[in-house]
């Protein structure tokens, strides 16, 4: 069964950090280079989420995910190194394109911050079970009923697409034309969508009820099967990661 | 002591003219083990959906008389307080899957963890639940891994776990394999035994006149009979019921073979034996 999900099953240290603390990471690794705007600070909270992805053993999945943004981030080194309004110092130049010191230099801390925050997001998304973390979330207050419908999401998508699948099979098994031409997949299309359409809204009703009568709107306070992952190091992770951010503050307020 | 005691129960659903339960009366001992029978749309699942507040709380629509469960008048009460009380299975395993659980193991927990179980209390009755409906070595798989047949135990399995005192079952064994649902019988028919009152509603007659204490034969949203299974399907005029006796009963009506004590056909196969091999005899 797939589960609409990039978690990657490893047994590493940072797959047992808890995803609050993934999560504050997050937070302070995007704010500590808008507040400190040196590039050697975004440079080096990008090598700590890269040593992070490396030491997760999850980095070979990331570079497909920044690949693809290298498009946008090649288009912004063309335009600014082309056009920044302040270019004035040439730093090479390919025909009769000249490219500029000060644009390339703008472009580079935007890829520099471009690539932390998806190092960063990619710690949390490839390291944490979805389900964990919606769990955390709940725990710390967030409504059982948001909790479900983002963790039943992950699911039932999936599983929509495999009734699709049937219902495919179904409708070409008497004779029903899927293949081919645009204008013969646009005919298909409404007898194919229309059944998964009513089914899912069907199970809809009836999966609304099974969850009434396992007490979904119980008011007791909820428990948790799983323990939570509490122990006292990722306490210290989460006290040295505000700490940093206090450093951060303290030292652009004082300076 | 009653479970429960259905007064005068009338129900209509939205946006329908007709009613789909026209005026029910009966009561339950505790302990009980009780079979509804009876043709598609005569209000089977209607009835079982009154028993849990289902009816009139989730669909709304026109609703009169009473119905109390071990002492909750469903009317007036909420169905996170009466899922405590009673539990149901329902007719698909598939939707019964909460979806948002990624094991069998977490799937049985979360009506535990709705109702703020302690966690070891919860590891305890999970694996009962689990191992009584013989899902146990399944524990670690994804809910919609699961064959047709697992689901549904497992769907039954997540309702005991909340140790209800009454369990309503609606055609829970319509994805099972005989073997499968003989097992799951013998399941529920444990839990009688201790205790749990128990209300079926199944087309399998060979099935229910075996495990039923009583039976209620219904049609059109009302109550026709609810006596012993070997009364009900001694009746001459199920047919015009929609309903099959067992086949042991069958051919002793056509042998007019009856109990010389009772007066009645037989239900069950060894019954049948009997009955036949002394009239050899």
């Amino acid at each position: 069964m797939k589960i609409l999900s990039l978690y990657q099953e490893r047994n590493t240290i940072i797959h047992k950090v808890d995803p609050i603390s993934k999560i504050l990471y997050i937070i302070i690794s995007i704010t500590i280079p808008i507040i400190m705007p040196y590039k050697i600070i975004g440079l080096l909270c990008m090598s700590v989420s890269i040593i992070l992805l490396l030491i997760a053993k999850v980095f070979k999945k990331v570079i497909p995910l920044v690949s693809f943004s290298m498009i946008i981030l090649l288009s912004i080194i063309i335009i600014q190194g082309l056009f920044n309004g302040l270019n004035d110092i040439p730093a090479f130049h390919i025909g009769n394109l000249i490219f500029y010191k000060e644009g390339l230099l703008f472009a580079l801390e935007i890829c520099i911050r471009v690539i932390n925050i998806l190092c960063a997001f990619a710690i949390l998304v490839l390291t944490t079970k979805p389900s964990d973390l919606i769990e955390s979330l709940v725990r710390r207050g967030l409504s059982p009923k948001i909790g479900y419908v983002l963790s039943s999401v992950l699911q039932i998508i999936p599983q929509m697409s495999s009734t699709m699948a049937t219902i495919t099979d179904a409708q070409r098994s008497r004779g029903m034309e899927t293949e081919g031409k645009l204008r013969v997949r646009i005919k298909a299309f409404l007898p194919l969508i229309g059944p998964v359409v009513m089914n899912s809204l069907i199970n809809t009703r009836e999966r609304a009820m099974a969850l009434e009568v396992r007490a979904f709107n119980s008011k007791a306070t909820k428990t948790f099967l799983n323990e939570e992952q509490n122990s006292s190091y990722n306490k210290i992770i989460k006290v040295i990661l505000i700490f940093l951010l206090l450093l951060a503050v303290a030292w652009r307020v004082l300076i | 002591m009653k479970k429960i005691i259905v007064e005068n129960l009338k129900y209509k659903y939205p946006l329908t003219n007709e009613l789909a339960l026209k005026g029910i009366s009966f009561d339950v001992e505790k302990g009980e083990f009780i079979g509804i029978i009876g043709k598609n749309l005569s209000g089977k699942s209607t009835l079982c959906q009154a028993l849990v507040g289902l009816v009139p709380h989730f669909y709304k629509g026109g609703y009169g008389g009473k119905v109390v469960v071990d002492g909750l008048e469903v009317s007036k009460s909420e169905i996170s307080e009466l899922s405590q009380k009673v539990g149901i299975v329902f007719q698909n395993p598939f939707t019964q899957v909460t979806s948002c659980k990624l094991t069998v193991y977490e799937e049985i927990a979360f009506g535990l963890e709705n109702m703020g179980i302690s966690r070891g209390e919860m590891r305890e009755r999970i694996d009962n639940s689990l191992k009584l409906l013989g899902i146990y070595k399944f524990k670690d798989r994804n809910p919609f891994d699961l064959s047709g047949g697992q689901m549904q135990r497992m769907a039954i399995a997540g309702i005991i776990a909340m140790k209800p005192e009454i369990i309503v079952l609606d055609e829970p064994t319509s994805q099972l394999d005989p073997r499968g649902s003989e097992e799951v019988f013998k399941a529920i028919q444990n839990l009688s035994k201790e205790g749990m009152t128990v209300i079926m509603v199944e087309h399998k007659m060979e099935k229910i006149a075996k495990y039923s204490d009583r039976i209620m034969l219904l049609n059109d949203g009302e109550i026709v009979d609810f006596d012993i299974p070997q009364k009900i399907f001694s009746r001459g005029d199920l047919d015009s019921y929609g309903v099959t006796a067992p086949v042991f009963t069958k051919i002793c009506k056509g042998l007019r073979i009856k109990s010389k004590v009772t007066g009645l056909y037989p239900i069950t196969i060894d019954e049948a034996y009997d009955l036949v091999v002394n009239y050899i005899e």
